[in-house]
């Protein structure tokens, strides 16, 4: 009776580890999805709108789902309190928010880029910043769909499998 | 007024400035930041250097340098972080920041079809401090008087920088738009509406639209506006009774103020001259003066923490001064 019930235990514990592999996988598309569109308002925001950046920041991240919107937001706060540069606020931000996010290095890579550049030139500078983060992000949300297609659908029937293994095994 | 310009200094600088001596601050008119140089500042009519220990030099030597990231710093925290909604400002060559400072940059200019398009590689600012002065003009005020449609007359204020020019043209608007008349005989005049076109963000210091100064209850400030346009605009919309500008020069604000005439408007403006002779030297103003569209020039020069003062009546068709009034006096 233990045995059946520990049995289940492996079991359930086990899908479920597959569910949120999964799940990190989707959810890696799905914020890095998030993060182009707020790069596009953005762009908006300072091509057309010349909206003083800490506003920008803070328009750009509405529409935006959270771990990502936090980025913009916590960065416009921190230009608003101390009066870091754009590129020390968004480094911190970027280091804090991170790990809430399911994205991964290129895309951290692609912001913090962008941040050294953000702010300190003239407008049509600024739109090719924007723009080639934003290039740099489309490659990687299509790199990213591929492997939520793949792995996804692999992890959620490996956890299962992994568990029936470890089930086997033990009994 | 200084705490909030310190706050948007970067913190170093900031420090710097604030261990400055009482008797420094208190006289402190600007802070020249150029990078690898000393920092300098300008106090009472005179220049000094900043040590590092923050006490003031004539050692050039001896003075703190600020290096290239403090200048990108200071750059950034001035243009709020948005260099490119600056581009108007960085054409002219400055920028005007909460509280009325105005920060004068100089750097490489960026060309654009022979016309002067923006400025990069930024490495001197000048950090001129704006100060109100309530009654500085009380002095001056009953020299301009219009007593017959007690108001005041269309006068031109002409001083090189630094002379006090934009103090007393704020303070003659603030005067007039409470309708506090210094002389006894005005104690019944109304209040005045004024309209004030801020092309510089100077005068009023407007912070999204509301004035930072008092520049008093009845005054109406375009903020930003081009002055020809913007005292147009005035004209039209805002019914003033007295217009205020600073800095006039180009043709078509010399039409705009000629509209302002017809309308019988008076308008009071400022200029960069030396003095009336001086101002006569530039063809806008001179056609102004000889037009008879001022009736009072007022010269200013410094007199320590006093603006002495010298009115002068053109006359429409006199070349040379018609009447001297007022003589030196500090106010």
């Amino acid at each position: 009776m233990l045995k059946l019930a520990g049995a289940m235990l492996v079991l359930v514990s086990g899908t479920l580890i597959g569910f949120r592999q999964a799940a990190r996988y989707a959810d890696r598309t799905a914020q890095i999805r998030d993060l182009l569109h707020a790069l596009q308002r953005l762009e908006t925001e300072i091509g057309f709108g010349h909206t003083p950046l800490p506003e920008a920041l803070g328009r750009a991240a509405t529409g935006a789902a959270e771990p990502v919107a936090a980025i913009f937001i916590r960065t416009a706060e921190r230009l608003r309190a101390d009066g870091a540069s754009v590129r020390d606020a968004l480094r911190a931000t970027v280091a804090e928010v991170w790990p809430r996010t399911a994205m991964r290095e290129p895309e951290r890579a692609a912001l913090t880029r962008l941040g050294d550049a953000l702010g300190i030139s003239d407008r049509e500078d600024q739109i090719r910043h924007l723009r080639l983060a934003a290039a740099l992000l489309a490659a990687e949300e299509a790199g990213a769909r591929d492997e939520q297609i793949r792995y996804g659908k692999m992890w959620r029937s490996l956890g299962f499998m992994a568990a029936l293994l470890v089930v086997i095994l033990m009994l | 007024m200084l705490d909030g310009l310190l706050a948007l200094l970067p913190a170093e600088l900031a420090a710097l400035i604030r261990a400055l001596p009482a008797s420094v601050l208190n006289g402190l008119e600007e802070i020249r930041v150029r990078q690898d140089r000393p920092l300098e500042i300008g106090h009472a009519g005179g220049f000094a250097y900043v040590t590092p220990a923050g006490t003031v030099t004539t050692d050039p030597a001896g003075g703190w340098r600020p290096d290239a990231g403090l200048c990108a710093r200071l750059l950034e925290r001035i243009t709020n972080h948005s260099l490119y909604a600056m581009e108007e400002e960085l054409r002219r060559g400055y920028v005007t920041v909460a509280g009325g400072h105005r920060i004068g940059l100089a750097g490489r200019t960026v060309l654009e079809g022979g016309a002067v398009r923006g400025l990069r590689d930024i490495g001197a600012f000048n950090i001129r401090i704006a100060r109100e002065t309530r009654g500085a003009s009380a002095r001056l005020l009953p020299h301009i008087a219009d007593r017959v449609r007690r108001s005041v007359l269309s006068t031109l204020i002409v001083a090189p920088p630094q002379q006090g020019k934009t103090t007393m043209l704020r303070d003659i608007i603030r005067s007039v738009s409470y309708g506090d008349w210094p002389m006894p005989e005005a104690r019944s005049w109304p209040a005045r509406k004024v309209g004030v076109v801020d092309e510089r963000s100077e005068i009023a210091a407007c912070v999204r639209g509301v004035p930072a100064f008092d520049v008093g209850p009845r005054t109406d400030v375009l903020d930003a506006c081009p002055k020809a346009e913007g005292m147009m605009m005035l004209l039209r919309s805002m019914s003033p009774e007295l217009l205020a500008v600073d800095e006039i020069g180009r043709p078509e604000d010399a039409e705009a103020i000629r509209e302002a005439a017809h309308a019988g408007v008076p308008v009071i403006a400022t200029a960069h001259a030396n003095d009336l002779e001086d101002a006569r030297g530039r063809t806008t103003i001179r056609r102004l003066i000889d037009e008879g569209a001022f009736a009072a020039v007022v010269e200013l020069r410094r007199r320590g923490a006093d603006i002495a003062f010298r009115v002068v009546r053109p006359g429409p068709a006199a070349r040379e001064p018609t009447r001297k009034a007022g003589g030196a006096g500090a106010c």
